[in-house]
């Protein structure tokens, strides 16, 4: 029982960091990513080979993989210049897209579906860390250093610079902001940070594959960010933690028929997702909305959210 | 408060997990229960409910017979067919209900809870993957069903003697797909043979008009099909509707009523764990009688493998009581080692020293929706 | 012969996207709703299609209940999901996260009451005829692709000719505009929601007597929407359609080269060059900065 917890609590640990990586972009600069699981298994795949073949130290296999995952979110950096709102949605959509077929194509490094087996436990300063009773407070203190790395960072003038960019480009340009370095260190920080998340998940279930880091882990770590809370310090981890308990919760109504008890569980996630965007589109720790309307409007911000225009229809 | 309201929702869902933790611990104590880690939600789902009916059929006929000193219980986790889905259930089974034994399925699932058996001592049974690789996960892991490099080995001789031996395959783009790639160009040329052209397909793909332009313009005498459930069908039924009039071929995952069912698989060769379900003996006798009441068709070979899979469990725990040893993982190994054959559906078998089932293939063919066996090739 | 049975088959699988692309575009041009259950509301229909077929109602009875369905199906997102989000002014991505959602559920319960396996009507419609040597081609691509040019010509002379179709051009620009001309945004909305989800049903029915169905399908076809409507050009109903066969040939050409699991990624990479050479896609009307 109490194992099960761990793990359970591993997960929300390593699921909390790619939803904190990804609010950090999506959040502070505005910039709405659909490919954060690319990063993820950028970094696990990374993580797994280093450990394979090189140290399964921690203090080897992190740096490279934050490394790896930092150069190659330059791909996702691009669009991120170019365009924005739906394009730049689409096109971060295109690139998991792109990753996936790499990622199930190259198995001479990445072993294609059948993935990666037989990776090796954490190592800490010798200590061989796999059980969860000892992976789980690993898992939280990484959490915990990825929590305040971006906490530290958005109370920066760093962080100051990105919200003026999110709320107005062109304005945040005309006070002398170099706009497209910023943007790029943001998503170079946040793809390098969720690699660390890639990194443990390898260790954790010592065995990766493709299905892991597909548009569908995209999507579930964006509806962690959204359904906790855009912008927010702790909704990401709200989020991750409810979109992973909620299973395992339904899993113990025994009333429910065995066989369908998959597809009866996938309806209520699918119908818990609408419903809370329909009666706390903020999410569960999101601003009020009273604050949220008195946030001054301009043309950018428009740019940015366009499914407001019909509801001014509406109004 | 905010704040509150946050940790009152944890403080509830903690409760919910105690209240239902203490609920599954207090049941009977001589009551035995094993964890069944099958696809029940997603596109591979269909292979669940057919895995499922073999495990439950069996887990029924254990009880009626009293084979086991309390009530013999199969709780389900749901794999999706996917890694991390299964580890979570996996963790779940070992952790939470303690299960001994756990039924498993699909390559990417085996392959991914294989560690976690191995570390807690839980042996995992395989019935329905077929991917070589299964052989090769350990003590802890078993398979109940004859992998897939068997069944290429017993197809490839049939066809040559058909006269058909120029292949195209159409394969799935994972180790189960490979590994019948591997297999189809080590055996071929023994048998005067040729691989005219191989087309490996994505997992999630549904429109296969474009591959049936390629397989026709190989110009093969036969078609090998390798992939699974939904889009093994789709496969098949785009080939022939685009114009490929070749002989098909395919291996046991084609032993789905739903495959069988389509009037474009008339005439499949496909290869099975040779089950010959006449057979005299009791034990299959009776399961082929039981399930054909309930299920109103003839049992898959899937639904075999998975009453065997459960069956060789009541065996081996029906002689640990006998012992007055207590059903462990490790006590279930060492118990299967000490035992030189089951009789199982389908007749005596025993297992090589890797935990894998040796078992004779058959070749069969679709006839009018059902599967019709040719003949039985033993294969050391 | 390849190549050409490639465009042939390209030419079909294309119409196909072309549609239900059109329709998503429709309904995000106007409306700025990211409908990812688009892809549900094509399952829908297609299943509802399967149903009547195999309970003997009889081909016209079932498209037109597949029809229905859709349609159904796009007023009650409209009404029941988004127009609640967006009174609390939603974000873009509060929408598509319930859209999600309600992708998950409706492909799950389809699981359930039909079956999660493949499911297949027979019909010679789908058996293709040999056009000459290596060339074959089935009923239904023709017919495919008659509906495409049918259902472009008839929504061309919606949009242009009358005063609902001109209205739903402007919605999206200056809701003010509509307001001002005595009409209700919201009912607008609601008639872009029921004719966006009407197009997927040409598809949906080939696609259920041709390649078969699953609950799962819903997915690719949202993808390729999403990426038809932006290659085209946000607002470009045309440049849509354009997209949708350009994709479909994209991807069946690509097979002359490329194994067939590369073909997604061909779509894709066409996908994210347009947007960063070309934002506004290949018929955009206005770039994005």
């Amino acid at each position: 029982m109490q194992a099960y917890l761990l793990n359970l609590g591993v997960l929300i640990s390593i699921y909390s960091i790619l939803a904190i990586t990804l609010n950090f972009i999506m959040g502070y600069a505005g910039i709405f990513s659909l490919a954060h699981a690319v990063f993820f298994g950028v970094g696990a795949y990374t993580g797994a080979l280093v450990a394979m073949s090189l140290s399964a130290s921690i203090f080897v296999t992190v740096p490279i993989a934050m490394v790896v995952a930092g150069v190659l979110s330059l791909a996702l950096a691009l669009p991120a210049l170019r365009v924005r709102g739906e394009y730049f949605v689409a096109a971060s959509l295109g690139l998991q897209v792109l990753a996936v077929t790499v990622f199930s194509e190259w198995k001479s490094v990445t072993g294609g579906i059948g993935g990666l087996i037989g990776i090796p436990p954490v190592d800490l300063v010798g200590y061989q860390i796999y059980r969860p009773a000892a992976f789980f407070p690993l898992s939280l203190a990484v959490l915990v250093l990825v929590l305040v790395a971006t906490r530290l960072l958005v109370h920066s003038s760093f962080g100051r610079s990105l919200t003026a960019i999110r709320d107005s480009e062109s304005a945040a340009e005309s006070f002398g902001k170099n706009v497209p370095l910023i943007k790029t260190i943001s998503v170079v920080i946040s793809a390098a940070l969720a690699a660390i998340a890639g990194v443990l998940y390898a260790h954790y279930l010592a065995f990766i594959n493709v299905e892991s880091f597909t548009l569908d882990t995209s999507v579930l770590v964006m509806a962690m960010v959204i359904i906790g809370g855009t912008g927010t310090a702790a909704g990401p981890v709200v989020g991750a933690a409810l979109l992973l308990l909620l299973p395992g919760l339904l899993s113990y109504m025994s009333f429910l028929p065995q066989t369908q008890i998959g597809a009866i569980q996938q309806i209520i996630y699918g119908l818990g997702m609408a419903v809370l965007m329909i009666f706390r589109p903020g999410g569960l720790v999101g601003r009020s909305k009273a604050k949220a309307r008195t946030r001054p409007k301009d043309p950018d911000t428009e740019a940015q959210a366009p499914a407001s225009r019909p509801a001014e229809a509406a109004r | 408060m905010k704040k509150a309201r946050f940790a009152s929702a944890v403080a509830a869902a903690t409760l919910c997990i105690a209240v239902a933790g203490s609920a599954i611990g207090s049941a009977h104590a001589e009551d035995l229960k094993i964890g069944a880690l099958f696809p029940l939600s997603g596109p591979n789902s269909a292979y669940g409910d057919i895995f499922a009916s073999g495990a439950n059929l069996a887990a029924q006929h254990v009880n009626a017979d009293n084979m086991l000193g309390g009530r013999l219980t199969i709780e389900y986790e749901d794999s999706q067919a996917l890694p991390q889905p299964a580890v979570v259930g996996m963790t779940k089974l070992i952790e939470v209900s303690q299960v001994p034994y756990v039924l498993s399925a699909f390559t990417g699932v085996s392959k991914a809870i294989s560690t976690l058996a191995q570390r807690s001592e839980t042996v995992a049974v395989n019935g329905g993957g077929v991917g070589p690789d299964l052989a090769k996960l350990g003590p802890y892991f078993w398979n109940v069903i004859p992998l897939a490099n068997l069944e290429v080995r017993a197809m490839v001789p049939y066809l040559a003697d058909q006269g058909l031996k120029k292949v195209a395959l159409v394969y799935v783009d994972d180790p189960l797909g490979q590994s019948i790639l591997d297999e189809l160009k080590a055996t071929l040329p023994d048998v005067g043979g040729e691989l005219v052209d191989a087309m490996s397909v994505p997992t999630n793909t549904q429109n296969f008009s474009g591959i049936a332009a390629k397989v026709r313009s190989a110009g093969a005498d036969v078609v090998y099909i390798a992939s699974y459930g939904a889009q093994q069908v789709q496969i098949a039924k785009q080939l022939r509707d685009n114009g490929v009039e070749a002989q098909f071929a395919s291996y046991s995952g084609f032993s789905v009523p739903e495959a069988m069912k389509l009037p474009e698989a008339d005439g499949l060769l496909f290869t099975t764990q040779a089950v010959d379900y006449t057979s005299s003996d009791p034990v299959t006798k009776r399961f082929v009688t039981d399930y054909e009441a309930s299920h109103h068709r003839m049992p898959s070979a899937y639904v075999a493998n998975y009453y065997n899979a459960v069956r060789l469990f009541a065996l081996l725990a029906h002689a640990l009581e006998e012992k007055g040893e207590p059903v462990t993982g490790a006590n279930l190994l060492a118990q299967r080692k000490a035992t030189k054959s089951f009789d199982l559906v389908g007749g005596t078998v025993s297992f090589q020293d890797n935990g894998t089932l040796l078992a004779p293939i058959q070749v069969n063919r679709v006839e009018k929706g059902a599967p019709v066996a040719l003949t039985t090739v033993s294969i050391q | 012969m390849l190549w050409l049975q490639l465009t042939f088959t390209g030419l079909q699988v294309g119409a196909l996207y072309a549609l239900t692309a059109a329709g998503f575009s429709l309904i995000f041009g106007a409306t700025r709703v990211f409908h990812f259950a688009h892809g549900a509301a094509f399952v829908l229909a297609a299943y509802v299609f399967y149903w009547a077929e195999t309970s003997g109602l009889g081909m016209v009875a079932g498209i037109v209940l597949a029809a229905l369905a859709a349609m159904a199906f796009g007023v009650a997102m409209d009404r029941l999901v988004y127009a609640p989000i967006q009174r609390h002014e939603g974000s873009f991505f509060t929408v598509f996260v319930a859209s999600f959602g309600i992708g998950i559920a409706v492909q799950n319960v389809l699981g359930m009451v039909f079956g999660r396996s493949f499911v297949t009507i027979s019909t010679g419609l789908s058996r293709s005829v040999k056009l000459m040597d290596g060339v074959y081609v089935s009923p239904l691509a023709w017919i495919a692709v008659a509906c495409a040019g049918l259902f472009f010509v008839a929504l061309l002379l919606f949009l242009n000719r009358t005063h609902v179709g001109m209205a739903l051009r402007a919605l999206a620009d200056s809701p003010e505009l509509i307001r001002a001309y005595g009409l209700d945004p919201r009912r607008l909305s609601s008639i872009a929601f029921a004719l966006g989800s009407l197009l997927v049903v040409p598809s949906a029915v080939i696609t259920a007597l041709g390649s078969g169905l699953n609950p799962t399908l819903g997915h690719h076809v949202m993808l390729i929407s999403l990426a038809a409507t932006i290659v085209g050009g946000i607002g470009s109903i045309g440049g849509a359609l354009v997209a949708g066969f350009i994709l479909g040939l994209a991807e069946n050409l690509a097979l002359v080269v490329f194994e067939s699991q590369w073909t997604e990624a061909v779509t894709f990479a066409i996908l994210f060059l347009v947007i960063l050479l070309r934002p506004a896609g290949l018929f955009g009307r206005h770039a994005t900065r």
